[in-house]
C-alpha cells in the first residue's frame, strides 16, 4: 500500500514540470516536425501538411525532399560543423576560465560567496542584446581597444578584432560563462574539504589532490555546465550575427535564411529537427555516463 | 604533570601553544609520549584536545613551541611529507574510489610498484576484515564498515604515529565495545604508537596505555587508567573521570601518615592514610568513588570516622550495579554503587530507610585544587 | 434513461449559446468598429500623418513597425495578423505574397485621390502588381553606391569611377578600397541585378547561366567585403567606419545627414551608376483577412493626398510616387539628385521583376555559400 501512494505521490510531484516540457516543448516540437515532413507551396502557410484530414480521418503524407536537401547540399554541414566548432571552443574556454572562477568562489570566506555570486549574475541584469553591441564598439577598427593601443603607440594600424573567429568566441564565452560558473560552483561548494586534508595526510601534495580528488569529485559540475554552454551556443544566433562576419556561418542564420529569406519553413524545419536530433545524442551519452557514476 | 622523563621519548610535544584570534585554544603544553603506546587526549568540548592532535597531523602549525617525532623536528612540516597519519572522525573516504583504491590512496603516492600495492592493501584489508569489500564505493558501506577502510587507509603506510580524532563516536555502544577491544588488538599487532582524541572517558579508561587529561587548553594530569582514576590530582580530574563523591573540610591534624579532616558536609571526620602532611586549617578537598562505600543497616564497629548516616533515596538497578543516592542530614547527597550479585545475597534495601555509609582510610583522596 | 435524455437537452442549450455569440460578431463585423491597425517600416511616415487622421475621421490607430520585410512576411504567412494595412517592397515580397492569396483587391472606387499617382511609376509596380488591382505605391528608391569621397579619392586618385559600378565590381578598385572598408546589402535580389548590370548582361534575367555570371563576378571582389548587412553601413558610412555600401538611396541620404550633423568631416555622396540600379517600390496593400478593410481605405486615400505625402517625403527623405506632391515637398529634398533622381538617371533604372520560387531558392544558396566564403 505504502508503495502504491509513495509512486503515486512522485508522480504528483513530476506531474507539473512532465505538464510543462509537454505544452511548452513537446507540442511545439511536434508541429515542427510536421513542417519538416511537408512540401514547400505558395499559399498561407507556406507548405502543404503531410497530415490530410479527410473523410476516413487522417492520411499521413510525409514529404522527404527537404532531408534530403540537408544530406545533399554541403553547405547545411558546414554550418553545423562550423557550429559545432564554436559552441565547443566556447565551452572549453569557458571551462577553462570558470573552473577557476568558481573554485575561488567557493573557497572564499563564507559571507563573500552570495556577494560574489550575484556580481557573476549582475549582467544578466541587462539585456543581452545592448551588451553584444557594446562589444561591438570595443572591438570595431575604431573602437576602444585599438584607439587605446593606436594612441600608446602599441600599433600603427587598427587590429582586426571584429567580425572574425576571435569576437564570435569572445561573444559566447562572454555570454555564457556565467552558465558554466553557476553549477561548478555548486558543486565545488558542496565537496568537503577533510577529503583534502585526508588526502596531505596521506602524503599527497595539493596540486595532486587537485587532480586526484577535487576536480573528480567536481566533474558533474563540470559535464552540467558544459552541457548548459554548449547546447545553447551551437544554436545561438544574435552573437554570430552581430558580432560574426559571412566566414563566421553558424546552423542559427541558416535556419533564419531559409525560414525568412527563402520563406522555406519545411526546410528550415528539417535543419531544426536535425540539428535537435543531433544534440539529443551527446546530451543522452552524458546524461548515461553520469548515472553510471552515481550508481558507483 | 609529566609524568615521563623527556629525553629519548619517541614523540615530544614541548610547550605548545596555539592560538586563534587572542584565544589560546593550546596553552604551552609539553608531552612526552614512548614508542608503542596507545594514548589518549582526553578532556570536554573545548579542551584543545583536537588542535592538539591537528597539530601533530600537520594541519594547524603551534603559535609557540615544538614537536619532535622519532628525533625529527616535524613542527613545520606539511602534512604530506610526515611520517604520521590520521584517522579522521568523519572517516573522509573518497567516494569516486573503491574501498582497495581508498586504502592504497597513500602507497600510489609514494610510487610504489603496483603489485606491492595490491598485496600491502590485501594485508591491510585481511587486518580490519573488510576484505570482501575490496570492490565497494563508500556510499554503499555502512558505519562500522567505513570505520574499517579509514583505518586501513591510515595504517597501510606504516606511519611512525597514527593519530584518532574521536575514533568510536558514530557507532552504536555494541559496535563501540567491540571496537574498542579490535583497536587495542590492532594496535598491538602492528606496533604502531596511537594517539586517540576523544571526550569519553570510558573509551579512554578501556583503550588506553595512558591518558592526558586536558581542560581549556591545559593539561591537567597525564598518567595510565588507574592512577588518573585512583589517584586524581585535582577536582576537575577526579569529576571528570567516573563519579565521584567530593567532600570539602578542613584539615585538622596529621599524626604517623593519617590525614585527619573535618567535614560539615558529611558531620564526621575523614581520615585519609598514606598522604604528604598538610598544615592544619587547609581547605582541602576528599574524593570517595562510589564504589568503595560501604552501606549497612547498623553503624560499623570502632570508631566512627569515615562513616555517616542518611536516608536511602533512591536505588537505580543497572544490571550489573545498583546505584543508592542517600541524601545526609546536611542535606549533600553520597552516590555508593554495588555489585547486585552481592546485594542478592543479603537482605535488600528499600526507599527511605535509615543506612550507614563507610570507607576505608585508603579509600579517600585528598584534591588540593 | 432520465439521465441519457438530460445530455442532449445541455448539449442543445450549449450549442445555442455558441450559435448567438456567433450571429452577434459577424452582426457587429457587419458595421466596422472605429479602428485601424496599420503595420509599416519604422521611420517611414512624417510624425503627424496619424495624428491627423484620426482627427478628422475618429478612427483610432493601432500604429506597429518592422525593420524587415521578412519579419512582415513570416507574420503574413503565417495568417491572422490581425493588420489592416502594411507596406511591403514589391519584388520580390509583394509579388510572392500575392501569389499565396494574401491580399485583398483594392476598390477603386473608395480611393477618390487615385488619379494622383505617377503613371511611370504606377507602370513599374504593375510588374509585381498585374492592372495595379492591389497595391497602392507609397513610397520608391533607388540602389545604388554610397561613399565617402574622401577616403575613395585618397584610394583611387582623383580619376576614380564615381559615376559607375567599377567603383565597387572592378577587383583592382575593390582591392584598394578593402583597406577603408566596403559593405553589400545582405539581399541576393538586390546584389545580383548589380552584378549583372555591371556586366553589360539583363538585370533582371533569371537562369542558371546568368546566376553563374553574377555569382563569377561577386567572387572576385568577395575577398575585399568587409560586411554583408542591410542596416548596419548607414552608421559605419556617417562614422567613417566604411568607405563604399551598396545600399537604398534613402538610407546613405541620411547618413550622409547624420554625418553633417555630427561634424566629424565625413562627406557622403550617393551615386546611381550608369550601368543602371534597381528602382524599387513600397506598396500599401490590405490583407485578406484585414478587419477593417473600410478603414484601410479610408487611410489609403488620406495618404494619396498630396500634401500628406509630401510632408512623407519630407520627413523621411524618400521620394513620393504622387505626381501632385513634388510641388509641395521641401526644395532641398525635390533637388537633390539623390532622392528624386532626374530625368535622364531614370531611364536608366530598372525594375526587377518576380522570381520562380527554385531560382530564388537556389539564389540564396548560393548567396549565402558566396558570403561563407567557399
Amino acid at each position: 500500500m505504502s508503495a502504491g501512494n509513495s509512486s503515486r505521490r512522485q508522480f504528483g510531484v513530476a506531474a507539473p514540470p512532465l505538464f510543462w516540457l509537454g505544452l511548452f516543448f513537446l507540442i511545439p516540437f511536434a508541429i515542427v516536425m510536421t513542417i519538416a515532413f511537408a512540401e514547400s507551396a505558395i499559399g498561407i502557410p507556406p507548405y502543404i501538411s503531410p497530415l490530410q484530414f479527410g473523410e476516413g480521418g487522417v492520411s499521413l503524407h510525409p514529404y522527404f525532399g527537404n532531408f534530403q536537401i540537408l544530406a545533399e547540399d554541403s553547405l547545411y554541414l558546414r554550418a553545423f560543423l562550423n557550429s559545432l566548432g564554436f559552441a565547443g571552443g566556447a565551452t572549453v574556454l569557458c571551462l577553462l576560465i570558470g573552473y577557476p572562477m568558481a573554485y575561488a568562489i567557493a573557497r572564499a570566506p563564507e559571507s563573500w560567496r552570495a556577494t560574489l555570486m550575484t556580481l557573476v549574475i549582475l549582467p544578466f541584469w541587462t539585456s543581452a542584446l545592448i551588451r553584444v553591441y557594446s562589444w561591438m564598439g570595443i572591438l570595431k577598427p575604431n573602437g576602444l581597444i585599438n584607439q587605446l593601443l593606436i594612441a600608446s603607440g602599441l600599433i600603427d594600424e587598427p587590429l582586426p578584432l571584429l567580425n572574425n573567429f576571435f569576437s564570435v568566441e569572445l561573444g559566447l564565452v562572454y555570454g555564457y560563462l556565467p552558465f558554466m560558473i553557476l553549477p561548478l560552483y555548486t558543486t565545488l561548494e558542496k565537496m568537503d574539504l577533510t577529503l583534502l586534508e585526508a588526502a596531505a595526510d596521506l602524503g599527497c601534495r595539493p596540486l595532486r589532490a587537485f587532480l586526484r580528488i577535487t576536480l573528480p569529485l567536481s566533474l558533474p559540475g563540470i559535464i552540467a555546465g558544459s552541457l548548459l554552454v554548449f547546447v545553447p551556443a551551437v544554436g545561438e544566433f544574435v552573437i554570430p550575427d552581430l558580432l560574426g562576419g559571412p566566414s563566421t556561418l553558424m546552423v542559427g542564420k541558416v535556419l533564419w535564411d531559409e525560414f525568412f529569406t527563402n520563406h522555406d519553413w519545411p526546410v528550415a524545419s528539417a535543419v531544426a529537427v536535425a540539428m535537435l536530433i543531433l544534440l539529443v545524442v551527446p546530451m543522452g551519452l552524458a546524461q548515461f555516463f553520469l548515472r553510471g557514476k552515481e550508481r558507483g | 604533570m609529566a609524568a615521563v622523563s623527556k629525553t629519548g621519548a619517541f614523540l615530544r610535544i614541548e610547550n605548545v601553544t596555539k592560538q586563534f584570534d587572542g584565544k589560546l585554544a593550546v596553552n604551552d603544553i609539553s608531552l612526552s609520549i614512548e614508542q608503542g603506546e596507545f594514548f589518549a587526549l582526553l578532556g570536554p568540548s573545548g579542551c584543545g584536545k583536537t588542535t592538539l592532535l591537528r597539530m601533530l597531523a600537520g594541519f594547524e602549525q603551534p603559535s609557540a613551541g615544538r614537536i619532535v617525532i622519532d628525533g625529527a623536528d616535524m613542527t613545520r612540516v606539511p602534512p604530506y611529507e610526515r611520517p604520521v597519519n590520521m584517522m579522521f572522525q568523519s572517516y573522509a573516504l573518497f567516494p569516486h574510489m573503491t574501498v582497495a583504491q581508498n586504502v592504497g590512496f597513500g602507497l600510489r603516492q609514494d610510487g610504489l610498484d603496483r603489485g606491492i600495492i595490491r598485496d600491502r592493501v590485501g594485508e591491510m584489508l585481511d587486518l580490519v576484515q573488510i576484505s570482501a569489500l575490496a570492490g565497494r564505493k563508500p556510499s554503499r558501506l555502512s558505519g562500522g564498515e567505513k570505520q574499517r577502510v579509514a583505518l586501513a587507509r591510515a595504517l597501510v603506510k606504516q606511519p611512525k604515529l597514527l593519530l584518532l580524532d574521536e575514533p568510536l563516536g558514530a557507532l552504536d555502544r555494541k559496535l563501540r565495545e567491540q571496537t574498542q577491544f579490535e583497536l587495542v588488538r590492532i594496535q598491538r599487532q602492528v606496533g604502531i604508537t596511537f594517539v586517540v582524541v576523544t571526550h569519553d572517558q570510558d573509551e579512554a579508561m578501556s583503550m588506553a596505555t595512558r591518558i592526558a587529561v586536558m581542560e581549556s587548553g591545559k593539561l591537567r594530569q597525564v598518567g595510565t587508567p588507574g592512577q588518573i582514576y585512583e589517584t586524581p590530582n585535582s577536582r576537575f580530574v577526579a569529576d571528570f573521570i567516573g563519579a565521584v563523591n567530593m567532600f570539602s573540610g578542613k584539615v585538622t591534624g596529621h599524626e604517623s601518615g593519617m590525614l585527619t579532616v573535618a567535614s560539615p558536609e558529611t558531620g564526621c571526620v575523614i581520615e585519609i592514610a598514606n598522604t604528604e602532611p598538610v598544615p592544619a586549617g587547609t581547605e582541602v578537598a576528599v574524593a570517595v568513588r562510589p564504589e568503595k562505600i560501604s552501606l549497612a543497616r547498623t553503624a560499623p564497629e570502632g570508631d566512627l570516622a569515615n562513616s555517616v548516616r542518611g536516608t536511602l533515596r533512591d536505588i537505580a538497578y543497572l544490571g550489573e550495579i545498583s546505584i543508592y543516592r542517600v541524601e545526609l542530614p546536611s542535606g549533600a547527597t553520597i552516590r555508593v554503587s554495588l555489585l547486585n550479585a552481592e546485594r542478592l545475597a543479603g537482605p535488600g534495601f528499600a526507599r527511605d530507610e535509615n543506612v550507614w555509609l563507610s570507607w576505608s582510610a585508603a579509600a579517600g583522596v585528598l584534591l588540593r585544587q | 434513461m432520465k439521465f441519457i435524455g438530460r445530455i442532449p437537452r445541455t448539449l442543445c442549450r450549449a450549442a445555442l449559446i455558441v450559435l448567438a455569440v456567433a450571429l452577434f460578431s459577424t452582426g457587429a463585423r457587419a458595421e466596422e468598429e472605429k479602428i485601424l491597425n496599420i503595420y509599416n517600416w519604422s521611420d517611414y511616415i512624417a510624425p503627424d500623418t496619424v495624428a491627423k487622421f484620426t482627427a478628422e475621421t475618429g478612427i483610432k490607430v493601432n500604429y506597429d513597425v518592422y525593420d524587415s520585410n521578412e519579419a512582415l512576411e513570416a507574420k503574413l504567412l503565417a495568417g491572422k495578423s490581425g493588420y489592416d494595412v502594411v507596406v511591403p517592397s514589391a519584388i520580390p515580397f509583394f509579388a510572392r505574397q500575392l501569389k499565396a492569396g494574401v491580399y485583398r483587391k483594392i476598390d477603386r472606387a473608395q480611393l477618390k485621390n487615385y488619379g494622383n499617382l505617377d503613371p511611370q511609376i504606377l507602370e513599374k509596380a504593375g510588374a509585381a502588381d498585374p492592372g495595379n488591382a492591389y497595391g497602392i505605391p507609397y513610397l520608391w528608391g533607388t540602389t545604388g553606391l554610397g561613399y565617402n569621397v574622401k577616403l575613395v579619392k585618397a584610394a583611387l586618385g582623383a580619376d576614380a569611377p564615381q559615376d559607375s559600378f567599377a567603383l565597387l565590381f572592378d577587383p583592382a578598385n575593390a582591392k584598394k578600397l578593402a583597406g577603408c572598408g566596403i559593405s553589400l546589402l545582405d539581399s541576393a535580389q538586390e546584389v545580383v541585378p548589380a552584378a549583372l548590370a555591371y556586366q553589360g548582361r539583363n538585370p533582371v534575367a533569371k537562369t542558371g547561366a546568368d546566376l553563374e555570371a553574377a555569382i563569377a563576378a561577386l567572387s572576385a571582389i568577395r575577398p575585399f567585403i568587409k560586411k554583408f548587412h542591410s542596416s548596419q553601413y548607414i552608421n559605419d558610412l556617417a562614422n567613417g567606419d566604411l568607405c563604399l555600401a551598396f545600399g537604398f538611396s534613402g538610407d546613405v541620404v541620411q547618413a550622409r545627414n547624420r554625418a553633417r550633423d555630427a561634424k566629424n568631416g565625413v562627406e557622403i555622396a550617393y551615386m546611381v551608376p550608369k550601368e543602371g540600379a534597381t528602382l524599387w517600390v513600397d506598396m500599401m496593400a490590405i490583407p485578406a483577412d484585414a478587419p477593417h478593410p473600410g478603414n484601410a481605405h479610408l487611410f489609403i486615400d488620406f495618404i494619396l493626398r498630396p500634401e500628406n505625402a509630401a510632408a512623407i517625403s519630407n520627413t523621411v527623405g524618400y521620394p513620393n510616387p504622387n505626381a501632385k506632391a513634388t510641388a509641395l515637398v521641401a526644395e532641398p529634398i525635390r533637388q537633390d539628385p539623390a532622392i528624386y533622381p532626374p530625368e535622364t538617371t531614370r531611364a536608366r533604372l530598372f525594375f526587377d521583376t518576380p522570381a520562380a520560387p527554385d531560382f530564388e531558392r537556389q539564389r540564396t544558396r548560393a548567396w549565402t555559400r558566396l558570403k561563407s566564403g567557399s
